[in-house]
């Protein structure tokens, strides 16, 4: 149907149809990135442009692209505050590329699209590196490239098709070269600083305030995979540390601020115990600077160009914020101390509570120690009295508590009762503090889940956990999750609150739920090789490579040594190739020099240009009638007749056949004489 | 500059070898990228600078493959030309004025088809030349048929012809320049509007006829027979029968037009100079030949005896042209 309204175009109007079509899919992929303006402008000339095709209209004069364009940069000035930040760079080069489309009245005009959505292709990086976005940007390759090849058809009306299979062909061509130079291209550092602190994130922020990590609880992206070495340890105690807040100001948990000289502010004072756990994470880019490890760590994990550093509250925190794939391995100890032993000073920011909120929490913790005392020794009894009343005092956990108001704490204890991990930690925070407990939230993630095709742990977003930290003495910090508490499904085992799926894969979940899980599995791991193979690919692993290639120690002067001497290696083969194009190499002529080899080893001489018909008879004549020799004339003939035959004759045996035949052949013996 | 550079490829032009069939190998064939291949060049230059920047790993796949494409984009501009063979049709003559056809045949041996292959003339302007294209089918020819403005009468060698392919990606510019052996012959331009044909001579030997007073027109005609052959019949003196009503049909009879004979005498042909001259000769040529008169013709220095038929006019043809 389609295929018939595009033929009965003309040629042109089909062509430019085409070019549109695959400007159009380069445009829609931005969608997400863009503003609302910029999609609706795009589309609208794009469709114009295509009436105007249709109806063989002619095109717009130059006060409408003019116009359009100065609309276009006000409004980008409007949305982004400047014309030349990444995001702003994004939306002009959209638009610009289907203004462009206005003017494109000769195939000429055609390169400059097909420039200008090179860049716009490029710009999908920088939002997303996954499998899905390269199948959909090797699409739109294929397709600039078919369109570019299909004007350089000048004659007649080859058909799309055509062009694209040419397009694909040279795409499968040029990707021997694209990964030599992929593997072995020097990766440099930026040549200038990195913007985009502001890009859209995902993932815990920096600081807490109630009712936030419900939207990463409902965030099904990943956040992190991790192997471990060994046996992992057991769900429960899979908590990958993040942001420390030990600021409150009523109304947002805060990371702690370095209030105390050098000396007396807090120390990690870490000591572990048991077997470490060996492990490798791949984390997605965060655009933030924290990595996430598995509770303690002593040693720094190694990543590629960046400095790590530990901060006293056991937080690892890298140089820039991580925006790209980064993959650190990294030994933990789930078994670990940490913090001072006995009060110190640096203690007292750890129980800070502002004034005039949440007094009905304060009057709960007076209550609570009037039943269970006071002092460093009361403090696991305390606790223990809180958890108790989060067990048993018909506290629920739900991701859909309703609005808190101004005292969060006591909308939770008295009011609400019910709500997720920040709420309750939150919650459990204060009233610690409350009773002169130093206690602290930690976020991070908490869980995870085998993909049983590769083998990784996968930490989605919706696995983001807040937990509290309890300041003991002699024992120093302690995790204790109130969440637990609440509700003992939510650590350790993988009964959890989950978001909305959409209607396919429910439909798919319900006729068979397994196979939903399966396939869920089968594309995780697919995209996690992604990562490890292709978005992973950095400078430590090619100089990993080089070392596998047997350099001692490889540096990026040896990476372009061995790229040069591959493109040297592959001009002499070319060179040589193109010597051995100029002998003869006709396959039949070699054939036919073999048969004439062997038969003048077997004393039937031959001259360069005895035909086949006459080296036969020549067989005949030395054998006779013979089986042997009947057969070996029959092939010259046959022979022959493959080159020779009038079309339309009896079919003669292919090339190939012949060359089967000819190893098969019986020779006769070689005369004793 | 351009002046040089225009002598720069006159005197390379020169030094090929002139020849009818040129097979296209690696000798042969030149390759430079195009404005559009820089542009190219550029943008891959920008991508990887992009890619560099942002540490994207998905961009340098994708400036990679696209320079891996350009790269054999660039094979396969080479291959698309480089094998081919071209083999020029002897041009047929023309007349001053008009363009000559030459017809090329391109033959392909590869498997694959040929796309996208132009011809032209190299004149003085190369970028505004007249093209012709043509795809070459697998292991086919073709014919593909260039046009020439041919200078003044005589016998001209052929310009040289280029052969070019942008095809895949035009990034890359692949030609070849090839001097034809072959020569045109360039007959003088035919008078726009020639005076009548002049009268008969008496034919040497035969007595005063008649026939010798003639009105300079050849009335020698008689009234249709039939057999008579279909080029004797006067169509023009059909029209105007017919046109009068009457239904006659009227033949040029033979033996009068053997009686007196026609020749068309470069000493008596009126006009002013040479080539006037020789215009109007070959104006008559063309007339008389049309009317299937037989008739000579006489230029300084040479004669040829009174005949008719297209090998008798192709004569007097070249013989004015060469003259």
């Amino acid at each position: 149907m389609l295929k018939t309204a595009l033929s009965a175009l003309p040629r042109d109007t089909r062509d430019t149809l085409f070019l549109l079509a695959v400007v159009a899919w380069v445009a829609v992929m931005q969608i997400p990135h863009v503003p609302w303006w910029c999609s609706t402008l795009t589309a609208g000339v794009l469709l114009w442009r295509t009436t105007l095709t249709l109806r063989g209209r002619p095109l717009p004069n130059w006060p409408w692209r003019l116009g359009l364009l100065l609309i276009t940069l006000m409004a980008t000035w409007a949305t982004h505050g400047t014309l030349l930040g990444q995001d702003a760079g994004v939306t002009l080069v959209v638009v610009l590329l289907a203004l462009k489309t206005l003017e494109m009245r000769a195939r000429r005009d055609a390169f400059v699209v097909f420039f200008l959505a090179f860049f716009t292709l490029l710009t999908h990086f920088f939002y997303s590196q996954s499998l899905l976005t390269a199948a959909g940007i090797l699409i739109a390759l294929l397709g600039l490239l078919t369109a570019l090849v299909n004007a350089h058809m000048p004659v007649g009306r080859p058909s799309l098709w055509q062009a694209a299979r040419i397009a694909a062909g040279m795409a499968a061509m040029g990707a021997p070269i694209m990964l030599v130079l992929f593997l072995l291209f020097p990766r440099f550092s930026p040549l200038w600083g990195v913007p985009g602190e502001d890009r859209g994130r995902s993932g815990l922020s920096s600081t807490m305030r109630v009712g936030q990590i419900a939207e990463l609880v409902l965030d099904d992206g990943i956040a992190l995979r991790v192997r471990f070495e060994g046996d992992p340890p057991p769900q429960a105690e899979l908590y990958f540390r993040g942001p420390v807040l030990s600021r409150f100001d009523g109304v947002e948990w805060r990371p702690s601020r370095a209030e105390f000289p050098g000396r007396r502010a807090l120390q990690s004072e870490l000591s572990v115990a048991g077997d470490p756990i060996r492990y490798e994470v791949t984390m997605e880019p965060s655009q933030r600077p924290w990595l996430f490890l598995l509770e303690a760590a002593e040693q720094a994990p190694q990543v590629p160009g960046m400095n790590v550093r530990m901060t006293p509250e056991l937080q690892w925190l890298t140089d820039r914020p991580i925006g790209q794939l980064v993959r650190y391995g990294a030994i933990s100890h789930t078994t670990f101390r940490h913090g001072p032993l006995e009060p110190v000073l640096a203690l007292q920011e750890q129980v800070a509570l502002p004034p005039g909120f949440n007094p009905r929490t304060l009057e709960l913790a007076q209550q609570l120690r009037r039943e269970h005392g006071r002092g460093p020794e009361a403090t696991p009894r305390l606790v223990q009295a809180v958890m108790e009343r989060l067990r048993t005092g018909g506290y629920l956990y739900t991701l859909e508590p309703g609005v808190y108001g101004q005292h969060t704490a006591d909308e939770f204890w008295f009011d609400r009762r019910q709500g997720f991990c920040e709420h309750i930690a939150s919650s459990f925070v204060i009233l610690m503090r409350a009773l002169d407990i130093p206690a602290r939230i930690v976020t991070g993630y908490q869980g995870g889940e085998l993909n049983g095709i590769d083998g990784f742990w996968t930490v989605r977003q919706r696995d983001a956990h807040a937990w509290a930290e309890v300041w003991q003495q002699g024992l120093g910090w302690v995790r204790v999750d109130p969440t637990s508490a609440v509700a003992p499904g939510r650590t350790g085992s993988l009964q959890r609150l989950s978001a909305a799926e959409g209607a396919f894969a429910g439909a798919i979940r319900n006729f068979n739920p397994t196979l939903a899980a399966q396939l869920r599995a089968a594309w995780e791991a697919m995209n996690n090789r992604w990562n490890q193979w292709v978005l992973n690919y950095t400078q430590g692993s090619q100089l990993d490579l080089l070392k596998n290639l047997g350099f001692k120690s490889p540096s990026w002067t040896d990476l372009a040594y061995v790229l040069i001497g591959v493109v040297v290696l592959v001009s002499l083969l070319g060179a040589a190739w193109t010597l051995w194009e100029r002998q003869q190499h006709d396959p039949w002529l070699r054939l036919l020099r073999r048969a004439r080899t062997r038969l003048a080893d077997l004393g039937v001489a031959s001259a360069d240009h005895t035909p086949p018909r006459e080296l036969a008879q020549r067989v005949r004549q030395r054998w006779g009638e013979t089986e042997a020799a009947r057969r070996i004339a029959q092939w010259l003939l046959q022979l022959e007749a493959q080159r020779y035959a009038r079309p339309g004759a009896a079919p003669s045996p292919s090339l190939a056949t012949l060359q089967r035949e000819f190893r098969q052949l019986a020779w006769p013996r070689k005369d004793p004489r | 500059m351009n002046k040089f550079r225009a002598r720069l490829r006159t005197w390379w032009h020169n030094r090929l070898p002139r020849r009818d069939t040129l097979t296209l190998t690696q000798r042969n064939v030149y390759i430079l990228p195009t404005r559009a291949g820089w542009m190219l060049a550029l943008t891959l230059l920008l991508l990887l600078v992009a890619s560099i920047n942002y540490q994207l790993n998905l961009g340098y796949l994708l400036t990679f493959l696209l320079a891996g494409s350009a790269v054999a984009g660039m094979h396969m501009c080479h291959a698309n030309l480089r094998g081919l063979t071209l083999h020029l049709n002897p041009p047929e003559p023309v007349h001053a004025g008009q363009a000559a056809v030459l017809e090329i045949r391109l033959s392909s041996e590869r498997k694959r088809t040929r796309h996208g292959i132009g011809m032209g003339v190299i004149g003085a302007n190369l970028a505004h030349a007249p093209l012709a294209w043509t795809d070459v089918p697998a292991q086919a020819s073709t014919t593909l048929q260039v046009s020439w403005p041919v200078p003044a009468r005589g016998q001209h060698a052929l310009p040289a012809l280029h052969a070019f392919t942008l095809f895949p990606l035009g990034t890359f510019r692949v030609w070849t320049v090839w001097r034809p052996a072959s020569t045109v012959l360039v007959y003088p331009e035919p008078e726009s509007a020639p005076p009548p044909l002049p009268p008969g001579e008496p034919q040497a030997g035969s007595s005063g006829s008649a026939r010798v007073q003639s009105t300079g027109e050849f009335d020698g005609v008689r009234a249709y027979r039939r057999g008579d052959p279909i080029k004797a019949v006067v169509w023009k003196k059909a029209a105007q029968a017919f046109a009068a009503g009457r239904d006659e049909l009227v033949s040029r009879d033979a033996l009068s037009t053997q009686r007196q004979q026609l020749w068309l005498d470069h000493a008596q042909c009126g006009a002013g100079d040479l080539e006037g001259r020789l215009s109007r000769l070959t104006a008559w040529v063309l007339m008389a030949d049309r009317l299937g008169l037989d008739f000579g013709l006489r230029v300084p220095g040479r004669e040829i005896a009174p005949d008719q038929g297209p090998t008798h006019r192709a004569r007097c043809l070249e013989t004015l042209a060469l003259c």
